[in-house]
């Protein structure tokens, strides 16, 4: 054996890294990185699977076998577990089928018809201005004959409400076009025999009387006391195309706050509690005020109380912990909104509810990474010790990146929780860990668009977006095109997609590019820029960003194509120099920790 | 060309009249406009054949056919002969024949399928 090998490992929340080194004097000369998926929970025995094929990877790159190792090195990691849960503060509720407000995409006709509702097959019967109901089942040739008939009768038809997507066919079989409105699958429920008003806008336009209160008072003929009672449903259904209320002697919508219930922070020799429907705003406010947080607890048999139930039964499920020693140190609330069905709605809509997400984080008690490294020595046949803290590490890890110096202070933006590490001159380092990180990011972009599937909001998350605009180009975020020379999938074509490695991947919305642009960039800087912040302030001296000369980003989203943008645009005005960590200047933001190990060994030996 | 923009639809010579009103209910109810098409009967694998014929004709490089069997294609002109953006096969129900006649529409206007 001419040199030994000294190998560091990292075992993090979501991947293990690890990275040779030949030490054949006092300064290592590395060989070769390797990335596994975590094995386990981190700090449990379980990670010794994806840390010793980290290693074996690691070895093969390099050309070397298990028999030239020396030593292998683990980090001290703080179990830190995140659990994540998001929680509705408003509720939309439509009453006695007072009002249809959806969009269907082809509505028919124009204009605003005022009348009483009556189905189709009792026209005969009726007077007056007339709003035809017509059910499923009706065919738009029958429909279309129908109505003529009843206009040659005499009968005023003002508008009609379709069940099915055929208020252009309808509309184009009439002798005189009315506003109609199409795709209202429970039609059977509109209330007939009252009085009633359809509203359909010229495309590209939004309706003008029923969504304005007046305009509302106006069609119905309402006092001051009613008109302010409809004001939530002209609210409800401002932004339309096409739109239809029913006046019911009782009927009304409402937008009603979920009692929530409060949270209860201790912290500091203090105990606070927060109404969890004030928004993020006020619990982060209440959080700062009992730092270092001890615990945190929901009151009981309220959505809250459910809420840090359900994160600390996931936290006892992977600790074994009971539940009531597990200690909640950390919370992140951030205000999001959720789209849902409304309630009593006959049209399937939707309507935006506010909703707060919280990351909640635990530290377990202690680590097992002991047990972790006596296996791991077993299994390759060498020495294997813990060789540091994980803190401590990346700092030293990331000094190696050209261009910095102490005092520095590192960003690991992971995946469950973003931690910060400071090393000052006097060779001092201080590390801390707050809740929410990439998971977090994920679940806001999936709740805000209403994607059911996680991979989607996943792949927003990750990729940049762009519009297919044919079979051959698209058009990305930025405005610019690409051409396909072969033919893309129409299950694309005309969609917002993701530009995966894979090729564009279809999102599942009916927003705009822009839109979903804007939701993705504001989760991430909702969680990452603000959690930079706060992290960063934990460890800074006294407790000012200022005081920071260099701030290093490292973890998986720090190769996010524009989360360290969003942070350094937020630490922009500190004054401080914040970047991406290239360790050892080759290895970019990975593998801070595993050759920070090594360095720390050999220096040591 | 001095025509019209509208989605062609080419047939065989004697279609279902269903199917043929289906089809066609499904652009209308987009709002654009379709120009049937009879033509002499084809091949074996008639319906993609015909739509892309139809597509290669329409001003709007947008084609449907529907074989005597009732099967309808969809395609575009850009797209590969034998690629269809669509098929529906003889004797699919109602509103199947109905999204035929939508999708071609949709491709029009560039809206998601």
């Amino acid at each position: 054996m001419t040199d030994r090998l000294v190998v560091g490992v990292d075992i993090g929340n979501s991947t293990t890294e690890a990275c040779v080194a030949a030490v054949p004097g006092d300064s290592p000369e590395y060989l070769s990185t390797a990335l596994t998926h975590t094995t386990g929970v981190k700090g449990t025995p379980d990670n010794t699977d994806g840390a010793v094929a980290a290693v074996r990877r690691a070895l093969e790159k390099a050309g070397r076998s298990p028999a030239d190792l020396d030593v292998v090195l683990l980090n001290e990691a703080t179990p830190v577990i995140s659990g994540l849960a998001m929680e509705t503060i408003s509720e939309t509720i439509i009453t006695e089928s007072t009002m249809i407000g959806h969009n269907p995409a082809t509505p028919g006709g124009e204009g605003l018809g005022v009348g009483t509702t009556v189905a189709i097959d009792a026209l005969a019967g009726a007077s007056g201005p007339t709003i035809a109901v017509v059910g499923a089942g009706w065919d738009f040739d029958d429909v279309a004959t129908e109505l003529n008939a009843a206009t040659d009768r005499g009968l005023e038809i003002v508008a009609a409400v379709l069940a099915h997507d055929d208020a252009v066919l309808v509309v184009n079989r009439l002798r005189a076009p009315i506003p109609v409105v199409d795709e209202v699958g429970a039609v059977e429920k509109v209330p007939l025999g009252m009085r009633a008003a359809v509203e359909v806008a010229p495309p590209g336009r939004t309706i003008r009387t029923l969504s304005d209160s007046y305009g509302l008072a106006s069609v119905f003929e309402l006092d001051p006391d009613q008109t302010k009672q409809v004001s939530p449903v002209a609210r409800a259904l401002t932004g339309n195309r096409s739109a239809v209320v029913v006046r019911t002697p009782s009927g009304d919508v409402t937008d009603r706050r979920i009692p929530v219930g409060t949270l209860t922070l201790s912290g500091a020799g203090k105990t606070l509690q927060v109404d969890v429907d004030a928004g993020a705003e006020a619990i982060m406010e209440v959080l700062g005020r009992v730092q270092p947080l001890d615990d945190a607890t929901g009151e009981a048999g309220t959505h809250v109380g459910g809420m840090l139930a359900q994160v600390r039964d996931t936290m006892t499920d992977v600790t074994g912990q009971p539940a009531a020693e597990i200690r909640i140190r950390d919370v992140l609330a951030v205000d999001t909104f959720v789209p849902k069905e409304v309630r009593g709605g006959l049209a399937g809509e939707v309507a935006p509810e506010n909703a707060v997400a919280l990351a909640a984080m635990v530290r377990t008690s202690r680590s097992r990474m002991q047990v972790v490294a006596d296996e791991v020595a077993a299994a390759l046949g060498c020495r294997a010790e813990i060789g540091g803290v994980e803190g401590e590490m990346a700092v030293r890890g990331a000094l190696t990146t050209p261009g910095t110096a102490v005092p520095i202070a590192v960003l690991d933006l992971g995946g469950g929780s973003t931690d910060a590490a400071l090393l000052d001159r006097d060779g001092v380092s201080s590390a801390v860990h707050v809740a929410g990180a990439g998971e977090l990011v994920t679940k806001l972009i999936g709740s805000e668009l209403a994607l059911d599937d996680r991979e989607q909001a996943e792949a927003v998350k990750r990729y940049p977006l762009a519009k297919v605009e044919s079979f051959f180009h698209v058009r990305h975020e930025d405005g610019t095109v690409q051409f396909f020379a072969e033919p893309l999938p129409s299950h694309v074509f005309a969609r917002v997609v993701t530009m995966t490695p894979e090729g564009p991947a279809p999102v599942a919305t009916r927003h705009s590019v822009d839109h979903v642009r804007r939701v993705r960039r504001e989760a991430k800087r909702k969680v990452f820029a603000v959690n930079a912040v706060r992290a960063l302030k934990q460890v800074a001296p006294g407790g000012s960003l200022r005081m920071l000369d260099f701030v290093v980003l490292l973890g998986g989203s720090a190769l996010d194509f524009e989360i360290p943008d969003l942070i350094a645009d937020a630490l922009a005005g500190y004054g401080v120099v914040c970047g991406i960590g290239n360790v050892h200047g080759s290895e970019g933001p990975r593998n801070a920790v595993a050759s920070g190990l090594v360095d720390a060994h050999v220096a040591g030996s | 060309m001095t025509e019209k923009p509208a989605i062609v639809l080419r047939h065989g010579g004697s279609p279902d009249p269903a199917v043929l009103r289906e089809v066609c209910a499904g652009a209308e109810e987009e709002g654009v406009p379709t120009r049937v098409e009879q033509v002499r009967a084809a091949g074996a694998d008639g319906a993609v054949a015909l739509a892309h014929a139809a597509a290669l004709e329409s001003p709007l490089e947008t084609g449907i056919g529907i074989d005597e069997s009732g099967g309808v294609a969809v395609h575009h002109a850009s797209l590969p002969a034998e690629a269809p953006v669509q098929r529906v096969e003889a004797g699919s129900p109602r509103p199947d024949l109905r999204i035929a006649g939508r999708t071609a529409a949709r491709i029009v206007k560039v809206l998601p399928l």
